[in-house]
């Protein structure tokens, strides 16, 4: 059975590949890695991270406010902003019980945690901030969202890891298709470049460790891969009702016509050896996209640069999809922004069928021989009727969109 | 004492300066419930003045906590 599709009308993003849109496609395509030495991490067992660079809160929201709002927040905000305005829309021209919002995150604000955490601990309980529950729950993102732009339909926080973003989008379109909104605010944001977080993700293995050579710390798909880079950010897209965005005379960007989510049932960390859940994911937006496994021109990879992750992703591509694929992964440029990376990535691929532009995989010098794809290695021009981003994530969730030009 | 409240509101609660008057009403600088109890706990963790957030609550106006600081103020 397939389900109704859904138009994109806005992008906004704030990423380590630039604040907007059209710094970061022209990062991604460059391709300029984001990753660095960061100086907050001093002590880690890793020390890299991809942080959105020049971020500025107060001068993009007012001190006042964002002085109350998580970095994570922080993001969401701006990126909707952008996505609105590129939409053209003004909810407050709109009937906001019609707006809804729909985030991905994995962690909330553990910034805002750790440093009262610290206060509880050297200071004592009475010092401990009266914000500090008003900003650091994932459900803030949503909350504050819908304050910034008076969105009082459904009201909604994903919080599945690194499938939260992409699996956001899904629950938007499903919304949408249920024409329980006109109008949903999709996406993902997190901040997770902590020193609790980072040291937890080094603690289990999944970071790159390539200190001597930052820029290349995140490699996909790379024989020489380590693992990922912690990164940070946020993607938001307008994402309407096509009947609703036609009678406004919205410019549509792309399509969103399939989505599939499941889980692995396997291991909290390690996706199944075969990729079962992933491979069910990829087939079941296909389904909702009543779209043969032939049809798709381009895959935007979840592809973290883990030993693990990186091999079991490219059998089930070989697998499940014979039309051979132009394949990339966008985090050898952001690194892993968990929560909001399928968010992220799903604006990028919204980009590529667009402009029918693949950008490249960064750092992809040698790439595994184990990897049986077509990879990316360098912007591609290639006319795609059918897209698939995928997402997999610590639990062993896997979400993945079929994205089609508009 | 005004301005040592209005150093705080503006460094630690981020309050635009120009805003801060005597005058000024809880409204006009944005202090809602949340903001009131964080200035009660900055006044006491900063200038040892303790001041109920109930108490704060009621003040009318910037100038009505400026009295309060300084009746608690002397008190210490």
């Amino acid at each position: 059975m397939s389900g109704a599709e859904t138009a994109v009308t806005g992008i906004g993003l704030v990423t380590p590949a630039g604040i907007g849109t059209a710094p970061n496609w022209e990062t991604l395509c460059a391709p300029k890695p984001a990753a660095a030495l960061d100086p907050e991490l001093d002590g880690v067992p890793v020390r890299l991270s991809c942080r959105v660079p020049d971020f500025d809160p107060a001068a993009l929201l007012g001190a006042r406010r964002a002085h109350r709002l998580d970095r994570c927040v922080q993001f969401a905000l701006v990126a909707a902003r952008e996505a609105l305005a590129d939409a053209g829309l003004d909810p407050a021209d709109r009937d906001g019980a019609r707006i809804g919002v729909v985030l991905g995150c994995g962690l909330g604000g553990p910034a805002t945690q750790e440093r009262e955490h610290q206060v509880l601990c050297e200071e004592g309980a009475q010092w401990v901030s009266p914000l500090l529950l008003a900003m650091h729950p994932a459900g803030m993102l949503a909350g504050q969202l819908a304050i910034e732009c008076g969105a009082r339909g459904p009201n909604l926080v994903v919080s599945t890891a690194c499938t939260s973003g992409t699996a956001a989008i899904g629950v938007a379109k499903d919304l949408l298709a249920l024409g329980r909104c006109d109008v949903v605010l999709a996406g993902g944001a997190e901040a997770p470049v902590t020193p609790l977080t980072v040291a937890g993700f080094a603690q289990m293995g999944a970071l790159s460790r390539r200190h001597h050579d930052p820029s290349g710390a995140s490699r996909p798909f790379d024989v020489d891969r380590e693992g990922f880079v912690t990164g940070e950010g946020a993607g938001l897209l307008v994402l309407e009702r096509p009947e609703h965005a036609r009678a406004r005379g919205a410019r549509v960007r792309a399509r969103i016509v399939g989505h599939g989510g499941t889980a692995d049932a396997h291991h909290v960390t390690a996706p199944h050896p075969e990729g079962r859940g992933i491979e069910a994911a990829m087939r079941a937006a296909l389904a909702d996209a009543d779209a043969s496994p032939d049809a798709v021109a381009h895959v935007n990879a979840h592809g973290t640069a883990t030993r693990l992750n990186d091999l079991t992703e490219a059998r089930v591509v070989r697998r499940v999809l014979p039309g051979g694929p132009l394949v990339t992964s966008t985090k050898g440029v952001t690194g892993h922004l968990i929560g909001a990376a399928g968010a992220v990535e799903a604006a990028y691929t919204v980009l590529t069928v667009e402009s029918g532009l693949v950008p490249p995989t960064a750092n992809l010098d040698r790439p595994d021989p184990a990897v049986d794809l077509d990879l990316a290695t360098a912007p591609t021009r290639r006319r795609i009727g059918l897209a698939l981003t995928h997402s997999l994530g610590f639990g062993g969730q896997n979400a993945v969109l079929a994205v089609a030009p508009a | 004492m005004f301005e040592q409240l209005k150093e705080i509101l503006v460094g630690k609660l981020q309050v635009p300066a120009d805003l801060i008057t005597m005058a000024a009403t809880p409204e006009a600088i944005e202090l809602d419930s949340l903001a009131v109890v964080e200035l009660s706990l900055v006044l006491d963790k900063e200038l040892g003045i303790k001041i109920s957030d109930d108490t704060l609550a009621e003040a009318g106006t910037v100038g009505d906590i400026v009295r309060l600081m300084e009746e608690q103020g002397a008190a210490l």
